[in-house]
């Protein structure tokens, strides 16, 4: 290579460096509608119109949480029918335990020999 | 510019990218008048044909708004990400050049010399870009980005994901290989003067 050859190639680069050519309006229209055309929308799909039963499972969450309060009414009523040990114990914490008062009391032997007798 | 596309100007590219990627309208404006500039200048030099450079541009921004959804911030810059696509799509194109016999560079008709200089640039410039066609692709790359961009070994480096001394030898090699390739048209593309 020469310094000739050098100077060739430098001279090349140096003019293609100086090439900065502006876009044109067309360029720029035709990118900016590919822009529009594959750009993301957030509010692109409409919702469908939902029905009663539908907008009830909104409010309280969908399938799942269907699934949990069905979980949680078969539990109830099994607690209800037979309520484990430490639920009795809890439940008597609370409200404490049962006392029976006997409410005749002394009299109790009277009434039983008066119907004896009577 | 309006005042929404304002709030943009300070924007870093990768914002302003998931901001359109979040359905913001204005952003694309922004961020087409930002890099579309650089993105050009470097197909033109490279494929020295203002219709090819123009489809190389929208084809690389139109990847750009495909991978936007996808975009993440930590792994590149747009810019670094862009440069690549650019020299990628436009070593593609030069590829369906090889083989093609080297342009005869035609006679100036007009004899004024503005014109004849603008000719000669012309033809100087294909002739270039041909010759990077004959080059493998990532010399190409390398020499372009370092002649034709004037970028640093670095930042070419990030670009093409190579260490810094592969650059050094891609472009070494293949300025070689392009003076080497033009060094039989210097005639016809006047260097055979004195003057260049």
């Amino acid at each position: 290579m020469t310094n000739r050859d050098d100077d060739m190639i430098d001279d090349l680069f140096g003019l293609a460096q100086s090439q900065t050519p502006a876009p044109s309006d067309d360029l720029m229209a035709r990118i900016l509608a590919d822009a529009a055309a594959v750009q993301p929308s957030v509010a692109s799909a409409s919702p469908p119109q939902a029905g009663f039963m539908q907008s009830l499972m909104d409010l309280i969450g969908g399938w799942p949480s269907v699934g949990g309060l069905a979980m949680a009414g078969v539990a109830g009523i099994w607690v209800g029918f037979a309520p484990p040990t430490v639920v009795s114990d809890w439940t008597a914490e609370l409200v404490g335990t049962p006392v029976t008062i006997d409410m005749l009391g002394s009299t109790d032997s009277y009434f039983s020999e008066s119907m004896i007798d009577g | 510019m309006t005042a929404q596309h304002g709030i943009w100007n300070d924007a870093p590219d990768a914002a302003l990218l998931v901001a359109y990627a979040n359905g913001d309208p204005s952003a694309a404006q922004v961020l087409t008048a930002r890099l579309l500039p650089r993105v050009l200048a470097q197909a033109t030099r490279m494929l020295s044909d203002q219709a090819e450079a123009e489809d190389v541009a929208q084809d690389a921004l139109m990847r750009l708004w495909k991978i936007a959804p996808d975009w993440r911030q930590d792994e590149a810059q747009v810019s670094t990400w862009l440069y690549r696509v650019v020299a990628n799509l436009c070593t593609d194109r030069l590829r369906k050049r090889r083989g093609v016999p080297l342009d005869q560079i035609a006679e100036p008709a007009d004899p004024q010399r503005g014109v004849e200089v603008q000719m000669q640039d012309t033809a100087r410039l294909r002739a270039l870009s041909d010759a990077l066609a004959q080059l493998p692709d990532r010399q190409a790359q390398a020499v372009s980005l370092r002649h034709l961009q004037g970028m640093g070994n670095p930042e070419i480096a990030e670009i093409m994901d190579i260490s810094v001394r592969s650059v050094e030898s891609l472009t070494a090699r293949g300025k070689r290989a392009l003076t080497d390739i033009l060094q039989g048209r210097k005639a016809a593309l006047g260097y055979d003067d004195d003057e260049p």
